[in-house]
């Protein structure tokens, strides 16, 4: 029995081990790293002196006005954004999953958006809602609601939200695709025999079956969300008046122009840790609802 | 019905047209100059000449771009498929405490900004170079180590998230029959992977295709460029060379198009095939 | 030993058995016992070699100074360097390895790679703040010979301790750029001419005068102005620093942000504009005046336009332009010695030599900042600046000394509410000072 044991543990290693290896030399020593940091004033300079602080930099965080209130966008824009990305990214799957003609050209159409890298994807953007909201306002005469909605300050997060749902859902919409696939056709074509309609077939057929997929888009939009810098920094730089600043450029902006290194560290740490209890809750709940096969 | 199918595939055709309208604005101005491109950033371009993507691929040494790009996508992706989908399966397989932190970790990892990781990321790896003698700094080979740990988050996720898929009862009976534990995860789990493992190749052929943060802190020298470190002298601090950066940017993601092309008939078979079972 | 060959052989296999579809894995239970322990070595291992198989012949870094690395965030002359630097490989043997990045990250890039010791030879500097925080990284350049050719005035700015710490790049200068077939800005003598300009234009359908939403085309370089005019710019900045001082008990401050509430009211939104809109606009005629500096005449071209001149922003009767260094050549200190020789050796050929000189003049377009030295083809705007400087009328910048990264993280968020809101004059102004004591504060922190 013994044997049998050791035999197990050694084919658990020789599967799980190289990857958690090379995670570990990469991801998870350097966090360890910066969880370290968190604890020091420092500059990010090895030059120079590093003070240890204990939780000082953790104090400060609830002091701080502008970080309390980026995260509070980050999570206005994340819960929008991950609902719109997932309902857009779902109907987009079920389309080219479905008998229509153009299925496939759809599909390359509807993916190309994350074929593009985000910086200059929000040069581009910027023009669009510059010139092209601006144009159309003044064509058909409603400037109230078309203008450059960059320069609004709720109007500006909206169009984050947009940009970043146009980025992903295509992106989402190949996960959903991977998980109806993944439904036995017996399974519909039993569905069909019984008389059941298309939406009857999607709710109690499809989306309980899909429910992998789910726990998978779901965390995969809400850890895009919340990580969200590329289209940050060049559709809005933060502004106007920082009512654009997410979270991810509050602590770049904190590490790299404020040179407030153990600072940024410490508001990444907080922010993980914050994040990482609602998501994780997200992937326990519905792993649970999953239906085994 | 016949009526309502063709006007709800015109109605998609042109929801697709506005999605792509970005793309087309980017096509357009790799044929423009400054002037041009003032004047009217949409109109088609004046004359169809190739001139800024031959002066694009001429200052990105796009050749010798292209080639670094290609070996370390290709490298990472097949460290990436196969190192992750056995973990994943070993994960979901053996459903114990120890499985369970350990793909807690994979996940929660997911959420960290990189851009907390870059100092450390470079301590440690200067600590290879400066302690062991292995200079991972400046390789494309340590480039590919790099996105082999960063990788491994999403798709030992996306790998566990498929395998339970899988029936388990064909997994039992090859192990009766006498398979390693190896020949039934390649021999059985992993060709049953199929349409996953798609998923996990395109999302990251595109994530790593594109990545320009990393490559930037890892790689230094001119002949290591990837392709989108070479467009890097594009873009200026206040403003960017547009012709040269959309050429540049359609020359980037061309392969990638076509890639993807290539893959998602790949798909649509791996499904045919997967049906018949 | 045998354990290690087995699992070398059982890690080939599996990566080999994906090439081949499936082959026999009966060997692999056999390797199995023995994984465990060696696996995490045999994983870094294993990217070693797949590091020096696709690496290939590397030229070694132990001769350091055959070799030198040059690192700047001019995006603009990039190509130029590249060439300038095969020439010098041609001419001396040493070769010269260029890193490339866009203009937007070359900082954090710098201090990321200076901190891990992986830093170039040669990088871009500048002064202010950020010579603060690297100068332990700047090598000492007086005892370069060109060095002492440099006015010292062009100098002052990053010499700290005695040690001159860079080579000044070239000269900038920024006022108001202007369509010469439309107005002469040269004639301004005080804000309200300015204001007067700015309505006359907008009642002959052309836009007065541009800002754009760029951080330091909005609030940067024209907040300049009322700083340099101080009577003592240093003791001003260093008084703020401490509290002592405040922008709103100033005149200059107060006519400014009447000012900037004249170009509110009288001119499109900048936060709508960008830097390419306005050289468009300036270019087409569609504008008459904007807010810029030489470095934007390099756009003209596309245009074919030739048409501009630079003056003077007459905050309180200003007559001068803010002209300085906006970049340095610094030597990384914490580089190998004889690679730090190599350093200047480089930007003595390039500041002495003819060579280097056709490079750096007529390649780069640079203003000459060594003594005697002239060039001939310099653009329409660094031209007028350059009649500036000669008769003396310049002022300094100032932007440098303020807390770092105080223009993108606390001034730029406070001018685009002022420009989105009614902010009164005297309101910004306060705000200002209160944006300042904040950058302060953070930075002590």
């Amino acid at each position: 029995m013994n044997s049998r044991k050791k035999k197990d543990a050694a084919w658990y290693a020789l599967f799980v081990l190289p990857v958690l290896a090379v995670f570990t030399i990469i991801v998870i020593i350097p966090f360890v790293i910066g969880i370290g940091y968190s604890f020091f004033s420092w500059d990010g300079l090895p030059v120079h002196e590093k003070k240890f602080v204990g939780l000082d930099n953790y104090v400060r965080l609830f002091s701080d006005t502008r970080f309390m209130v980026s995260a509070g966008h980050t999570l206005v824009f994340t819960l929008i954004a991950v609902v719109l990305i997932n309902l857009l990214g779902l109907i987009f799957a079920l389309v080219v999953t479905s008998k229509l003609k153009l299925r496939n050209i759809l599909r390359t159409m509807l993916f190309m958006p994350y074929l593009i890298g985000g910086l200059i994807l929000g040069y581009i953007w910027k023009f669009i809602f510059g010139e092209g909201l601006k144009t159309i306002g003044e064509t058909i005469g409603r400037t109230d609601l078309f203008f450059n909605w960059l320069v609004d300050k709720d109007m500006a997060l909206v169009a984050l939200i947009i940009v970043a749902t146009w980025q992903m859902a295509g992106y989402i919409m190949i996960i959903y695709i991977t998980g109806i696939q993944g439904i036995p056709d017996d399974v519909l074509e039993a569905a069909t025999v019984d008389g059941a309609g298309f939406w009857y077939t999607l709710i109690y057929i499809k989306l309980p079956l899909i429910m992998p997929s789910f726990t998978i888009c779901l965390f995969m939009t809400l850890s895009n969300c919340f990580k969200i810098f590329d289209t940050n920094l060049s559709l809005t730089g933060g502004g106007p008046n920082n009512a654009t600043e997410m979270f991810a450029m509050n602590i770049y902006n904190e590490i790299f122009k404020l040179n407030n290194y153990g600072y940024g560290q410490a508001k990444a740490i907080l922010f993980l840790i914050v994040v990482a209890f609602f998501t994780l809750m997200q992937v326990s709940i519905t792993k649970k609802r999953e239906v085994e096969m | 019905m016949k009526l309502r199918n063709s006007i709800i595939n015109v109605l998609l055709m042109v929801l697709g047209i506005v999605y792509l309208f970005p793309v087309y604005i980017i096509v357009v101005n790799a044929f423009k100059n400054r002037a041009e491109l003032y004047e009217n950033i949409l109109a088609l371009p004046k004359v169809m000449s190739f001139q800024y993507f031959a002066k694009a691929m001429d200052k990105m040494d796009f050749g010798r771009a292209f080639l670094n790009s290609l070996i370390v996508t290709l490298l990472s992706l097949l460290f990436i498929v196969v190192l992750d989908s056995m973990c994943a399966w070993m994960l979901a397989r053996r459903d114990n405490r120890l499985s369970r932190f350990i793909f807690m970790t994979f996940v929660a990892t997911m959420l960290i900004p990189f851009q907390t990781l870059m100092m450390p990321l470079l301590q440690v790896l200067g600590f290879f170079r400066d302690r062991m003698g292995i200079t991972v700094t400046d390789t494309l080979g340590g480039l590919v180590f790099c996105y082999i740990g960063f990788g491994a988050g999403m798709s030992v996720f996306l790998f566990h998230g498929f395998v339970k898929s899988v029936p388990i009862a064909i997994e039992e009976a090859a192990t009766i029959d006498g398979c390693s534990k190896l020949s039934v995860f390649f021999r059985i789990v992993f060709p049953m992977l199929k349409p996953v493992t798609m998923t996990v190749i395109i999302l990251n052929v595109i994530w790593i295709w594109n990545d320009y943060l990393l490559p930037s802190l890892i790689l230094y020298s001119k002949k290591n460029r990837t392709i989108p470190l070479s467009t890097a002298n594009f873009f200026g601090q206040y403003t960017i060379q547009w012709n040269l950066a959309m050429a540049g940017l359609t020359l980037t993601i061309i392969p990638v198009i076509i890639f993807y092309l290539c893959a998602q008939k790949y798909i649509i078979k791996g499904v045919a095939a997967g049906a018949v079972k | 030993m045998k354990k290690k060959l087995v699992m070398a052989i059982a890690s080939i296999m599996s990566i080999g058995m994906l090439v081949t579809g499936c082959g026999s894995a009966a060997t692999g239970s056999a390797a199995a016992g023995a994984a465990e322990a060696e696996n995490k070595d045999s994983q870094v291992a294993g990217a070693k070699v797949d590091a020096s198989e696709v690496e290939g012949a590397d030229e070694g870094s132990a001769a350091a100074e055959d070799k030198i690395i040059i690192f700047q965030s001019k995006a603009e002359i990039q190509d130029q360097l590249e060439d300038c630097a095969e020439s010098f490989t041609k001419e001396t043997g040493i070769e010269v390895e260029i890193w490339g990045t866009t203009g937007d990250d070359y900082q954090q890039q710098l201090e990321t790679k200076l901190a891990n010791n992986q830093g170039p030879t040669i990088f871009t500097q500048q002064s202010g703040d950020i010579l603060l925080r690297l100068k332990d990284y700047c090598a000492d350049l007086s005892d370069i010979e060109c060095v002492k050719d440099i006015p010292e005035g062009l100098t002052a700015d990053i010499t700290l301790d005695g040690k001159t710490m860079g080579i000044p790049y070239t000269m900038e200068g920024f006022g108001i750029v202007y369509n010469k077939s439309l107005c002469d800005a040269t004639t301004l003598k005080s804000t309200d001419d300015f204001v007067n300009l700015i309505k006359e234009q907008n009642a002959a359908g052309v836009k007065g005068f541009e800002l754009t939403s760029e951080d330091y085309f909005l609030i940067g370089h024209i907040m300049n102005t009322p700083f340099a005019l101080m009577d003592d710019p240093d003791d001003f900045i260093a008084k703020l620093a401490k509290g002592e001082a405040k922008m709103a008990d100033q005149d200059v401050f107060k006519e400014f942000g009447e000012l900037m509430v004249a170009v509110r009211d009288n001119c499109d939104n900048p936060l709508e504009q960008n830097y390419d809109g306005q050289i468009g606009d300036l270019a087409t005629g569609k504008a008459a005046m904007i807010h810029q500096g030489n470095w934007c005449a390099g756009m003209f071209g596309d245009y074919e336009f030739e048409d501009a001149g630079m003056a003077p922003l007459p905050l309180a009767g200003n007559d001068k332009l803010a002209v300085s260094v906006p970049y340095y050549w610094a030597v990384n200190a914490s580089a190998d010695p004889a690679e730090q020789e190599a350093g200047k050796q480089f930007l003595t050929w390039l500041y002495t030599s003819e060579t280097g000189k056709s490079y750096l003049y007529d390649q780069f377009g640079f203003v000459p900042v060594i003594k005697g030295d002239v060039n001939e083809n310099l653009d329409v705007l660094s031209q007028d600046m350059q009649s500036y400087v000669e008769a003396g009328r310049t002022i300094g910048w100032n932007m440098a000394k303020w807390p770092a990264n105080s223009i993108n993280v606390y001034f730029a968020p406070l001018a685009q509410e002022f420009f989105t809101s009614d902010m009164s004059a005297d309101e910004f102004i306060n705000r200002l000072d209160e944006a300042y004591a904040e950058a302060i504060a953070n930075q002590e922190n």
